[in-house]
């Protein structure tokens, strides 16, 4: 097990440096000078190429790449002349992300700042899309070929369908600017406010990860039902919700854990959609305003949060497939 | 029987939805009533920005949604009346020498910063040390060139800025190289504002959380992404202003959310509007006389390369903008696109009643292809320049729609355009390179209130370079360069303006650019909003606005007609019977 688990390590490490490296080469080929965008579309060329200096563009992309590597993961004891507030400390392991070219601020405190709003709205969006999804998909799988199955396909083929940001906006017309129920948008300051306000957003995400969610246990669950062990329990004469939830459920769990655990990866990503509409200062908006304005270092920054997450949530759920299934553990 | 049952089948969802949804076509209607109110004390303004502001610190920020907050943090030696004329600020008197090279200012006194410390001439002169510094990555330092031992300075290679002198605990003294008209209009930009001690001598980048300066507001809270909260400067040296207690400024808000804020009462005053939503309360009669366009101090155009053939003959560039009618692409938007014949906004420069102007005229067109050789029967579609021309144009942007107008209009004379639609980074890249792009899209934007910031920067000499051009047209003229020089370094007001008319008059008639049209902003503001108006210089400069706090009230008390439909059902009372609660939560309520 150990060895699998190194092996698989190694392999993470190499996949986020082949995706940070890619990035780190994408963004410097483009056309677009982040000097400029720093400066000013309007800017004087003395002033953009001062500019470029003092941002270390001017020189050679390699070198560039080579400083940015030098410096992102660094062992033992900080030298003097370092800056502790661009740097995160993970024991003796130094992180350096840089610092935005427009905000001017050290990309690690950008991202400490938008991760919890962050995780904060993932973890709320996965639990509307668990519970409403898994719930919808059990009852519709029991109940198939009734109206409540009809039902549930239609609903979950909208909300397949419907991008979030039309999700969003009716949302917000109708429970915030009609009902008044809940804020239009912002994070609030306290922890009710947190609360009331992470609704329309979470619920947004929510509806789309739940209908695919639904449709995934239905499915999934339609499958089981026609399995021999099935008709045996039955046949055994156990009640048909002991057949569902002993028999049935727990299998149908597994495909459901992968994509839970992978979608957990991509929610450090943020949701930049949503998170635009609902002015929610997470990861999610950091990037999208960091892409538009060539923010190279946050862009970065964000990739190799992300990709970290991701490779991690794939480590995670190969895990767990040996504590759910025995199979697994034994090959 | 069928196909109506379909009919209404298909139709029917959608219009429930819509009800149910609260679909309207109008807007809300003002909160309170306007009234006519002496300037009174009190209440904190709502604002928000659809865009993120990129920083406080007035070293760095030179963005259009940062100056509207810096123009509430800061004052500088100098800034501009009601009417958009340059006044001393912080100065109380400004002196020019004879020779136009050196300026003294003398600060008014009692003048104290944030912090409570008095302004003194030491502080101003180590405010432009810092904005000016090696350091500072200033997106305009280039503005301040002309004070003497600039480039030393700027450069690292000297300690201070020679040319600006403390003459006095109240006097600071700024001697240039040459005269320069544009040096008291760039002294009104808040990169060389003072601000406190606590900004170092060079940039700081913890300064924009916590900005410190002289202006009639000090910073309480900076959270970027969502507000700026400000508080009345109660040190500040204009007595009993400002009349607000605070402003809070919220910051990346989308439009329709700014428009149910705005409704609520949430929002005092807005300016970025769905083009529809712009439609709606410009045209609703209850919203007459309580919004205002600002004036555009922007011009857009198309270039054309006068280094490349057919735009090196200045018959054809007549003939394109003879062909050019800027009131087509008027109408497409109307209200905030304006057809312009001129480069430089009158606001700037007055054009005089017997100015040239760009105008539509086919006919001269037509000729002036046929001087160039080019001749085009419009009847038989035979002639014209042969090669189809292709326009560069920014993707997804006004632009583009103005470009297929374009495309039609040029056709009549025989020039074919083919349009190239490009990202903004790859126009950049494309527009300012020597001898690359033949003719597209080009605008500019005032970065100070003097006519040079239009001329100089898009038709100087010295605006060329291989990469990068600023004077994406290529135009180099011996006559132009001449005047704008003189009108920069002329000390007469009068003559200035006779000079830089001439000098526009010059670029109209050799026609690198076919001037096209302006893009304007509509602001609107609760009828209980006093002291504002657009102002002809400085975006969103609300510092004078102050509250009917009476008429305010009625934003809290629950009156604005627009407090959403489960209010709507709670004003009428507990006994309203279910289908009245029904038809308010369908939105029916208004």
């Amino acid at each position: 097990m150990i060895p699998t688990i190194l092996r698989r390590l190694a392999f993470s490490a190499l996949t986020v440096w082949a995706v940070v490296t890619a990035t780190f080469v994408i963004f410097s080929v483009l056309p677009e000078d982040p000097a400029r965008a720093v400066a000013g579309a309007q800017a004087r060329p003395a002033d953009v190429a001062r500019i470029r200096e003092q941002l270390g563009l001017n020189k050679p992309v390699l070198a560039r790449y080579a400083l940015y590597m030098k410096n992102l993961v660094r062992f033992g004891s900080a030298p003097a002349d370092e800056d502790p507030a661009q740097t995160l400390r993970l024991g003796p392991i130094r992180v350096d992300l840089g610092v935005s070219y427009l905000k001017r601020r050290p990309v690690v405190e950008l991202l400490g700042k938008a991760l919890p709003p962050t995780l904060f709205l993932g973890l709320c969006s996965l639990m509307v899309e668990v519970g409403f999804g898994a719930l919808a998909g059990v009852i519709a799988a029991a109940r198939r070929h009734t109206p409540f199955d009809w039902g549930v396909v239609a609903i979950t083929l909208i909300g397949i369908s419907a991008p979030t940001f039309l999700t969003g906006l009716l949302l917000q017309h109708l429970f915030a600017r009609e009902l008044m129920l809940f804020p239009i948008d912002g994070y609030g300051t306290t922890a009710p406010e947190k609360l009331r306000a992470v609704v329309l957003p979470a619920l947004t995400l929510g509806l789309f990860g739940a209908a695919y969610y639904a449709r995934l246990v239905r499915d999934e669950m339609i499958t089981l039902l026609k399995q021999d062990h099935v008709r045996t329990a039955r046949a055994k004469g156990l009640s048909e919700r002991a057949v569902l939830l002993k028999h049935t459920l727990r299998n149908a769990l597994l495909p459901l854990v992968t994509v839970v655990g992978l979608s957990m990866g991509t929610v450090i990503g943020g949701a930049i959609v949503t998170e635009k509409i609902f002015r929610w200062p997470g990861i999610g908006a950091l990037s999208v305003d960091a892409v538009f304005e060539r923010d190279g270092p946050v862009v970065m920054g964000v990739v190799i949060l992300a990709s970290l997450a991701v490779v991690g949530a794939n480590l995670l759920v190969d895990l767990s497939y040996a504590l759910l299934d025995p199979r697994t553990r034994r090959q | 029987m069928r196909s109506t049952r379909t009919r209404i089948e298909l139709v029917l969802p959608p219009i429930l939805l819509c009800v149910a949804l609260g679909c309207r076509s109008s807007v809300a209607g003002p909160i309170g009533e306007r009234r006519e109110v002496p300037p009174q004390r009190g209440g904190t303004l709502h604002a928000a920005t659809y865009v993120n502001v990129r920083s406080l610190d007035p070293a760095v920020a030179f963005d259009v949604a940062s100056s509207a907050l810096e123009g509430l943090i800061y004052d500088q030696l100098m800034g501009y009346d009601e009417n958009g004329k340059l006044v001393p600020q912080l100065a109380e008197t400004v002196d020019m020498s004879s020779d136009g090279k050196r300026y003294v200012f003398t600060l008014r006194p009692r003048v104290l910063f944030h912090d409570g410390k008095e302004l003194t001439a030491s502080d101003v002169k180590r405010s432009i040390e810092r904005s000016l510094h090696h350091d500072t990555p200033c997106p305009v330092a280039s503005y301040y060139e002309r004070i003497v031992g600039f480039a030393a300075y700027h450069d690292g290679k000297a300690p201070e800025l020679t040319g600006v002198e403390v003459a006095g605990s109240r006097a600071i003294a700024i001697n240039l190289s040459e005269p320069d008209a544009t040096f008291l209009h760039v002294m009104a930009l808040p990169i060389v504002t003072p601000v406190c001690e606590s900004a170092g001598r060079s940039f700081q980048r913890d300064f924009t959380l916590r900005p410190c300066g002289t202006g009639p507001f000090r910073v309480l809270e900076y959270n970027p992404n969502q507000r700026i909260r400000l508080e009345r400067h109660q040190g500040y040296w204009r007595p009993g202003r400002p009349y607000l207690d605070g402003v809070e400024w919220q910051l990346a808000v989308q439009t329709f959310v700014q428009r149910v804020k705005f409704e609520r009462g949430e929002l005092d005053y807005m300016r970025d509007f769905s083009e529809a939503d712009s439609v709606l309360y410009r045209s609703s009669p209850a919203w007459q006389g309580f919004g205002e366009w600002e004036q555009p101090l922007n011009v857009y155009g198309i270039f054309m390369n006068n280094e490349l053939a057919p735009f090196d003959n200045v018959h054809v560039r007549r003939a394109v903008a003879f062909a050019i009618d800027p009131r087509v692409v008027e109408s497409v938007y109307p209200g905030h696109i304006t057809a312009r014949h001129r480069v430089i906004p009158p606001t700037l420069l007055d054009p005089g009643s017997d100015a040239i102007a760009q105008s539509h005229d086919l006919g001269r067109a037509l000729e002036e292809m046929k001087l160039a050789g080019l001749a085009y029967d419009p009847v038989a579609g035979k002639g014209g320049y042969p090669k189809e021309i292709p326009y560069l144009a920014v993707v997804d942007t006004f632009a583009q729609q103005a470009a297929e107008i374009f495309q039609q209009q040029l056709a009549k004379i025989g020039i074919r355009i083919r349009i190239e639609l490009l990202s903004f980074p790859s126009y950049l890249a494309r527009s300012t390179r020597r001898k690359n792009a033949l003719m597209g899209y080009v605008g500019w934007n005032a970065d100070y209130a003097e006519p040079s910031t239009f001329l100089e920067p898009s038709f100087a000499s010295s605006s060329i370079l291989d990469e990068e051009s600023m004077n994406a047209a290529f135009f180099s003229d011996r006559t132009f360069d001449e005047l704008l020089k003189k009108a920069r370094r002329s000390t007469d007001a009068l003559e200035r303006d006779v000079l830089y008319r001439r000098a526009e008059d010059r670029v109209l008639e050799e026609a690198p650019w076919a001037v096209t049209y302006s893009y304007r902003y509509f602001e609107l503001w609760q009828p209980y909003m006093h002291g504002y108006r657009p102002h002809p210089v400085l975006t969103q400069y609300l510092r004078n606005a102050y509250f009917d706090l009476e008429q305010r009230r009625a934003r809290t008390r629950g009156d604005s007609p627009s407090r959403g439909a489960l209010a709507a059902f709670a004003r009428r009372g507990r006994g309203a019977p279910a289908t009245t609660l029904a038809l308010s939560l369908l939105g029916a309520s208004r």
